[in-house]
């Protein structure tokens, strides 16, 4: 899904209340779209469903009870012979709780078991997806998402705890659509840690460790320790290990734009050689590209700071609560009233998720 | 449940004071009764789910099939829901839940007719299906717009436009933030704008429309 190209104004306009929520003065435009477009509308009536089957529940009735000693010692003897063969047979590490695992194309394997083409398999906690250069899977777990996984992929799962599933890609990419609460889903890769915020997202790692996110719903974190990025819907972040995550920026940015803010996060080390291509990044950007200059107020030394400050306000001016001396010293308050004027989400979502965070910073085998 | 008060706290976050904030946040919890309670077999609580979601799934699927098989495809998928309503623990997550197997029931329709072609944002076929299939001349050719836009777009743009649904209720109902639905409506719809002035003006003044 491209959701980020042409992208235009997205605060509401004269009619941005209309087409939000029907409020305030309608377009006539929307309105006969809305009149001819109705005419698709759904109309048909409930069918007829099926029975529900209800969640099995023991239930004993009298009749049951007689048969009560025998039921239970065959129980206990299948339960006996169950569990000797399976120690016997010296099973794959898999517990209940996993992601259901289909093959779409190939040969996609879980450890050394080759997936086969109908039926599904189970990922279980500890175990490994792989996949060749001809292989594809989709994993889905009824409660948290659906993963689809490209050839040439592995893919690890650490936790399927209620309040954090948890996986490792350590190369390959990985299509996600995740349905389940926002900040539990949760991917490391080798120079991040990538939390859902309720998105769909296309994470990518080569075989260095380095990696990048694209967002297409919703919004990614995308965090190393201290450093972190917020991923909208149209953007992208790359990552490199050691570093963490560089500055988002919307993928429809110039070249020159997208190549310079590589070199500054990547490649520069000093304020003298991110200079030049700090300004290449401030002259082209963007009124759009105030999501990557809100990022950089963090990232820049204090004598740069000065310059994105400035073009920032050009861009979006802040409001008038903000100061100048706040947005230097980094005033967190205050860096997120101007963010909340960027027209993009309202940050107190994330701020939300991030305190719950503080365990999921660093991938889980660092720790 | 905490977990689905979660996602409710999250939507309220991003929609803004007072009335809606509330509705938004009222009908989550309504939902999770109406699970739970078609979870223990209760029929009519699904009946209600369904006259909830219904619009939302045709719209979702009528962003990906050709119209004359939404329908049946809107039935296929709340059967599918039925049979696997036992399996969703996160009952507040209902909509994102069903709005991922419509999406997935999509992909199969096309798996299932044209196995050649991948499932692309290419709408060519379901252009030509959706224009023979209307007589109206504006609203085939309208949709066939809509249907150009990319993926996150169209799906958006349709629930508002045909399922006649506002943007609260598509980031309740699908399990999107409300920031993603408001930038895909109004980048959408800018996109919508400059297709439909450029198809007219490609098509000379006289079939320009008021």
């Amino acid at each position: 899904m491209d959701a980020g190209n042409n992208r235009t104004e997205d605060r509401p306009s004269k009619s941005g209340d209309y087409l939000w929520d029907g409020s305030g003065e309608p377009d006539p435009e929307i309105q006969r779209l809305e009149a001819v477009l109705g005419k698709f509308r759904h109309h048909s009536p409930a069918p007829a469903f099926p029975e529900i089957l209800p969640g099995r529940r023991w239930t004993f009735f009298v009749w049951r009870m007689r048969l009560f000693p025998a039921l239970a010692t065959a129980v206990v003897a299948a339960i006996v012979a169950v569990t000797f063969l399976v120690y016997r047979m010296k099973p794959a590490p898999t517990a209940g709780a996993g992601w259901d695992v289909s093959s779409v194309e190939g040969a996609p394997r879980i450890g050394r078991k080759t997936i086969s083409a109908e039926g599904i398999s189970r990922l279980g906690i500890g175990q490994m997806l792989e996949t060749d250069g001809l292989s594809r899977a989709s994993l889905q777990a009824d409660d948290t998402g659906k993963i689809d996984v490209d050839p040439s992929t592995r893919l690890r799962l650490l936790s399927m705890a209620s309040g954090q599933k948890r996986l490792a890609l350590d190369r390959g990419t990985i299509h996600t659509f995740i349905w389940g609460p926002p900040g539990q889903f949760v991917v490391d890769t080798p120079s991040a840690v990538t939390v859902d915020l309720g998105c769909a997202y296309t994470l990518q790692v080569d075989d260095t460790g380095a990696g990048m996110v694209r967002t297409s719903l919703g919004w990614v974190g995308f965090k190393l320790n201290g450093h972190e990025s917020f991923i909208p819907a149209g953007a992208a972040c790359a990552t490199r290990p050691k570093v963490g995550p560089g500055t988002p920026y919307f993928e429809d940015a110039s070249a020159e734009f997208r190549s310079a803010l590589a070199r500054f996060d990547f490649e520069d080390s000093t304020p003298l050689q991110r200079a030049p291509d700090l300004a290449i990044v401030l002259g082209q950007a963007r009124k759009d590209d105030a999501l990557t200059l809100w990022h950089l107020l963090a990232r820049v030394d204090e004598g740069q700071r000065v310059l994105v400050y400035d073009r920032l306000s050009q861009l979006v001016p802040p409001p008038a609560t903000v100061t100048k001396e706040g947005i230097f010293r980094l005033d967190q308050p205050m860096l997120d009233l101007w963010w909340n004027e960027l027209g993009f989400d309202d940050i107190s979502v994330w701020r939300h998720w991030e305190r719950s965070w503080a365990g999921t910073a660093t991938p889980a085998r660092e720790k | 449940m905490a977990r689905s008060g979660d996602r409710g706290d999250l939507l309220a976050a991003g929609l803004g004071p007072g009335p809606v904030r509330e509705q938004v946040a009222s009908k989550i919890s309504e939902d999770a009764t109406w699970v739970a309670a078609a979870q223990d077999g209760d029929r009519a609580a699904f009946g209600q789910l369904y006259e909830r979601y219904a619009r939302m799934v045709h719209g979702v699927l009528l962003a990906k099939v050709p119209v004359s098989d939404v329908d049946d495809l809107v039935q296929d998928v709340f059967i599918r829901a039925l049979r696997r309503l036992s399996t969703l623990r996160e009952t507040g997550s209902f909509g994102a839940w069903l709005a991922v197997i419509a999406r997935n029931v999509a992909s199969d329709y096309h798996r299932r007719c044209v196995p050649e072609e991948p499932l692309t944002d290419d709408v060519s076929d379901t252009r030509i299906q959706r224009g023979a299939s209307s007589g109206d001349h504006d609203g085939p050719a309208i949709l066939d717009a809509v249907m150009s836009l990319p993926d996150a777009y169209r799906e958006t743009l349709i629930l508002r436009l045909v399922e006649g649904m506002t943007g609260p209720e598509i980031a309740a109902r699908t399990g999107l933030t409300p920031g993603s639905v408001r930038v895909n409506l109004h980048r959408g719809m800018e996109q919508l704008r400059a297709k439909l002035s450029a198809d007219a003006r490609r098509d000379g003044p006289e079939q320009e429309k008021p």
